[in-house]
């Protein structure tokens, strides 16, 4: 007798040849993908890993063994069995009858072509092309698009691969771009004059494999062999996205997003991408001290370190620092010692952060601890008073893509923003927690049915330690009520700022309150730019040391001012929103006079009779894995699972807080571009936001 | 003297190694596929559908089940493009995206693929001939001439007046009524110079001329009558075995 | 006789002195130029260089020059002016005192190489810097 077993099982694998080479895969993978397992790369053009497969341009094309005609790799599952033969003479006469179809209407403009050196186009036409044309006609011209001061278009060069379009729709949510007319007239475009309004529109330039779109302030910069490159970290928000400085000579050229599954994929937010201008406007190159005449005077380092040196010490330990959001890790490290072995306790930053009863002892009260990469496993995410996709845009973007595909519902307490997929809104009166909490509010069915919800609250959230302080208690109360139980993390603090999470590892306060309550005859601003505190909240005898790298907000109050080092021209650590640390690689010198922050303070702390115990970066990351481990490992996510506890301290908070309504500080995008000491000082911010503010006069723009 | 030295390079055995001089005209598509804002056609041209065009419009919903309206874009462009006259403006897609749901881009898309869609303004009457092979062998050349002589019209233009506009298409799929043009939704076929002329002064004077064949035919039988299956049809059991 | 114990050496040696005038600034002279020769005058140019010739020396040491005493030991091969140095280098036998060269209205002074010193000519950048400095606001 036969029994029927009813065990399910993962589909089996199937058995594919790829010239003849074996390769097991799973049932429903392309020709393309199991090539890639085989290790043989099928050149494309329209197919990328992270979009649909559209299959028009052909370039794909296989021999399949009893095929008749050849296939389209990138569309075409393989079948049990199959031959797939990518060298073969059929494979390679489809592969250089397409090329000469692609290249009919394409101009041969490569060397006045800024994506020449980079081109998939220019790469594949040398490899499987032919070596002439056959095609005697006029050429075909589409005029050029204006889609916004980020992307130059050149549409005479397009070859309707459609991933501008795909991006568009796909990741970031943004409908703008489509593909207008047909046959021969067909042409990639926003068909009304518009603009690509998007805040990961320039990935659109890394996608396109030819130079249809291009950088705008890039534009005739430089040649891909001229470039050297050094991989880094971006500090523009908290995500910590890695990225490639493309620099020669001196100077930062552009800035190229590097793939990291685990953060920003192979994506990068148009703050990071396109500030980079700003590394080479209003920095600090000489040290300057304020005269008798109340001005600013440039001076030698010598003096300026004795000036700052002789206030720190007649301070008497009256010392207190304020660190701004791009401030490093090492940096961080050095300042704090100094300040503490000078008697001051008053080490802040600038971003606020609730304390919710559990100050920052606890790391899981401040990080995003589902990680970012976990989102798509997650199946309801509330957003508190946050905006996620000016805030933290890679993490939107991320977000979206659970949307997209995984079922993933998101929900919002805050102002009604756009962030690109359907979010319901659930008010922005502070109530709602109160009634999510108590189980009195129609979504509370919801987010207790939900197996992975996600709680994500942002900056607005951070200054109300009761609001804080209740959301804490939900996150537990559902994690218990949810599936996975003690492993799925529900609550997650959605960071701004590059520095904060390494700050509040090493044991510096959120917020200047303690400043303005206790003001120091020395105030030491690392990078500290938003302005949180002012001359006014100072008594008139207090000194201002400010260090760092642009002459912005915190310069302009400084009695000393000590130039630093931007991110691309310090080794430094910086971790990220979800507690990862990761290491920033010096790409230049300081420019000027300028030097690394952390010698600065070490300098410094020699001369006011503190001397920093560490010489070199080596003995200063000791020192720093010393008070924090987790800064030290890089590329980790250092778990933090405390919620019990913090649950436990944050019902004994009583503080109310007084607003009722929560509010986020971006809402437009006019008000993602300009966060920081760099993008306010990048020309190209500055005409993104001009741009973003005239277009919202268009009236062809979506309503939303 | 150019086109003779041309041809006298491309002709010999070195015409794989030469590139030709242009031999081509210039290749000019006849419509933008851009938008222009244009006095008729702009942001501000007023739009909205007819409260009995509604009607219709919730009747073409209804048929696409949910989650799948957005395939009803086609019929609501048809039936915009209906309640304005013969051409489609702006601000009737966007409103057909209002009511979709849809980004504004895809419906441009799909207005800008299909040719029946007329993007900018046209004449009353817009006046469709075919050129195609078929009709072009049997005369499509004396409609076209007659439309010229009688309303000095080019492919591409309309009359002042703004009654007809004349567009050269190829096959509309009528080749056995060759030579026909179309206007606006009706076929006329088999046409001669005066057909031609008599229909024009038909729709001149506001009336509206018969559609179809102009040779007498029904539809598309022969000319000169049926020359096979002229006996009438044999019925069922027709040559079979007779045991079955 | 004086030939032959070598007295006519001394003889020189007197005469040289004594064109050198004196043994102090013939002292002088053997610290500023290490040489003392006997010639003649054959002129001096605008700066107060002194030009000497003494054809019984061998080619290539026969004209001589003696810098202005205003430059001290300071002086330079370049301060020779375009018509002596012609002379000098034996591109002719004429100095400029007997056929002074024509003058052009186009013509400048002559001015020695200023390389190495204060007023060397340095070429300076025309270009945008590549990092523009942060400029203090002036507070009113």
């Amino acid at each position: 007798m036969v029994t029927t077993t009813t065990t399910t099982t993962a589909p089996e694998k199937i058995e594919v040849f790829i010239d003849d080479q074996p390769v097991m895969v799973e049932p429903g993978t392309t020709v393309l993908q199991a090539a890639a397992q085989a290790g043989v790369e099928i050149p494309r053009f329209c197919y990328h890993e992270r979009l649909s497969v559209a299959g028009n341009c052909r370039m794909c094309l296989v021999e399949v063994e009893k095929s008749v005609k050849p296939v389209a790799a990138c569309a075409m599952p393989v079948m049990k069995g199959w031959r797939v033969k990518t060298n073969s003479d059929m494979t390679r006469k489809a592969r250089e009858g397409v090329m000469e179809f692609l290249l009919i209407n394409h101009p041969l403009d490569c060397p006045i072509c800024d994506q020449g050196g980079e081109c998939d186009l220019q790469d594949q036409s040398m490899t499987f092309g032919t070596d002439r044309s056959r095609f005697l006609d006029q050429k075909r011209a589409v005029e050029d698009k204006n889609i916004g001061p980020l992307i130059k278009t050149i549409m005479t060069r397009c070859i309707h691969c459609t991933r501008c379009v795909r991006f568009g729709s796909e990741v970031a949510g943004v409908e703008d771009l489509g593909t207008t007319g047909r046959g021969s007239d067909m042409q990639i475009g926003t068909y009304v004059e518009k603009m690509f309004t998007s805040e990961l529109s320039g990935n659109v330039i890394d996608l396109c494999p030819v130079g249809a779109l291009t950088s705008k302030p890039y534009a005739f910069t430089a040649r891909p062999w001229e470039i050297r490159r050094t991989d880094s970290v971006d500090v523009m928000d908290a995500v910590g996205s890695n990225i490639v400085v493309n620099h020669r000579t001196g100077e930062v050229l552009r800035i190229l997003p590097k793939t990291n599954e685990e953060i920003n994929e192979e994506w990068l937010s148009d703050k990071s991408r396109f500030a980079c201008d700003g590394l080479k406007r209003q920095r600090l190159v000489q040290p300057m001290v304020k005269g008798t005449d109340g001005e600013l005077q440039p001076c030698q380092w010598e003096d300026a370190l004795v000036v700052a040196a002789k206030a720190l010490k007649a301070a008497n330990g009256s010392v207190a620092a304020i660190i701004g959001g791009l401030a490093d890790g090492e940096s961080l490290m050095a300042l704090k010692d100094m300040v503490n072995q000078l008697g001051g306790e008053d080490l802040c930053t600038e971003e606020v952060l609730a304390d919710a009863g559990t100050g920052t002892d606890l790391r899981s009260s401040y990080l995003l601890n589902t990680t970012i990469a976990g989102v798509e496993e997650a199946d309801l995410v509330v957003f508190v008073g946050t905006n996620p996709r000016f805030e933290a845009p890679l993490f939107n973007a991320r977000v979206r893509k659970a949307w997209l595909y995984n079922e993933l519902d998101a929900a919002m307490i805050g102002p009604d923003v756009n962030l690109t997929y359907d979010c319901e809104h659930l008010g922005n009166d502070s109530a709602v927690i109160g009634q999510l909490l108590d189980g009195t509010h129609p979504f509370c069915q919801r987010l207790s049915a939900a197996k992975r919800p996600m709680i994500v609250v942002g900056s607005t959230v951070y200054s109300q330690p009761d609001l804080l302080a209740q959301l804490m208690q939900l996150a537990q109360k559902v994690r218990s009520g949810c599936e996975e139980g003690g492993e799925w993390r529900v609550l997650n603090i959605l960071q701004r700022q590059a520095s904060q999470v390494a700050a509040l590892d090493l044991g510096y306060t959120p917020g200047v309150a303690a400043i303005r309550e206790n003001p120091p005859k020395v105030l030491f601003l690392l990078g500290a730019d938003e302005g949180t505190i002012s001359r006014d909240d100072l008594p008139k005898d207090t000194l201002v040391i400010y260090q760092g790298h642009h002459g912005d907000v915190g310069a302009n109050m400084a009695d000393v001012v000590l130039p630093g080092a931007a991110y691309t021209e310090k080794p430094g650590t910086y971790v990220n929103m979800e507690g990862r640390a990761q290491q920033a690689v010096q790409a230049l010198t300081p420019p000027g006079q300028a030097r690394h922050d952390w010698k600065i303070i070490r300098a410094l702390s020699e001369i006011v009779d503190v001397q920093l115990p560490y010489d070199n970066l080596k003995e200063l990351r000791t020192r720093m894995e010393q008070v924090a481990p987790n800064l030290t490992r890089y590329g980790h996510v250092e778990e933090a699972n405390y919620f019990a506890q913090a649950t436990t301290l944050a019902k004994l908070v009583s503080d109310k807080g007084t607003g009722s309504v929560i509010d986020v500080p971006q809402k437009q995008l006019a008000d993602f571009y300009m966060t920081n000491a760099i993008t306010r000082a990048s020309p190209t911010m500055a005409k993104c936001i001009v741009a973003v503010k005239k277009e919202a006069a268009n009236k062809f723009v979506d309503p939303k | 003297m150019l086109s003779s030295l041309a041809r006298s390079l491309t002709s010999s055995s070195v015409r794989t190694s030469v590139r030709g001089l242009h031999r081509s005209t210039v290749k000019c598509s006849d419509t933008l596929q851009v938008h222009r804002d244009s006095k008729e056609n702009n942001i501000d041209t007023p739009f909205t559908f007819t409260p009995e065009n509604m009607k219709r419009a919730d009747a073409i919903l209804s048929i696409y089940p949910d989650g799948h309206k957005k395939a009803a874009v086609i019929p609501l462009l048809d039936l915009a493009q209906r309640q304005v006259g013969t051409w489609l403006p702006i601000t009737a897609m966007h409103e057909v995206a209002r009511l979709l749901h849809m980004p504004r881009m895809r419906v441009y898309e799909v207005a800008t693929f299909y040719t029946m869609f007329m993007r900018n303004p046209v004449g009353k009457y817009h006046i469709q001939v075919c050129t195609t092979t078929p009709c072009w062998l049997r005369g499509s050349d004396d409609v076209m001439a007659a439309i010229h002589t009688k309303l000095g019209l080019t492919p591409g233009h309309t009359t002042p007046d703004g009654m007809f506009t004349l567009s050269e298409v190829e096959c509309l799929g009528a080749c056995v009524n060759a030579p026909m043009m179309q206007i606006n939704d009706d076929y006329y076929e088999d046409l001669s110079t005066d057909d031609t002329n008599e229909i024009l002064d038909t729709l001149a004077a506001g009336k509206k001329p018969k559609a179809g064949p102009r040779s007498g035919r029904f539809a598309a039988e022969p000319a000169g009558g049926l020359t096979s299956l002229t006996e009438p049809p044999p019925g069922p059991g027709f040559k079979i075995q007779e045991g079955l | 006789m004086a030939t032959y114990f070598g007295l006519d050496k001394f003889v020189k040696l007197f005469r040289i002195l004594r064109n050198h005038g004196g043994i102090r600034a013939s002292l002088y002279q053997l610290y500023r130029v290490d040489d003392l020769k006997d010639g003649v005058l054959v002129g001096e140019d605008v700066h107060g260089n002194k030009y000497y010739e003494n054809p019984n020396l061998t080619l290539g040491r026969n004209r001589w020059v003696i810098y202005s005493p205003s430059v001290g030991t300071d002086y330079d091969g370049s301060m020779i002016p375009a018509e002596w140095f012609g002379w000098m280098h034996h591109k002719t036998d004429l100095p400029p005192t007997e056929i002074a060269p024509t003058a052009y209205a186009w013509q400048s002074g002559h001015e020695e190489n200023t390389t190495g010193t204060d007023r060397a000519f340095m070429p300076y950048t025309t270009t945008k810097p590549k990092i523009e400095a942060w400029v203090p606001p002036k507070k009113l």
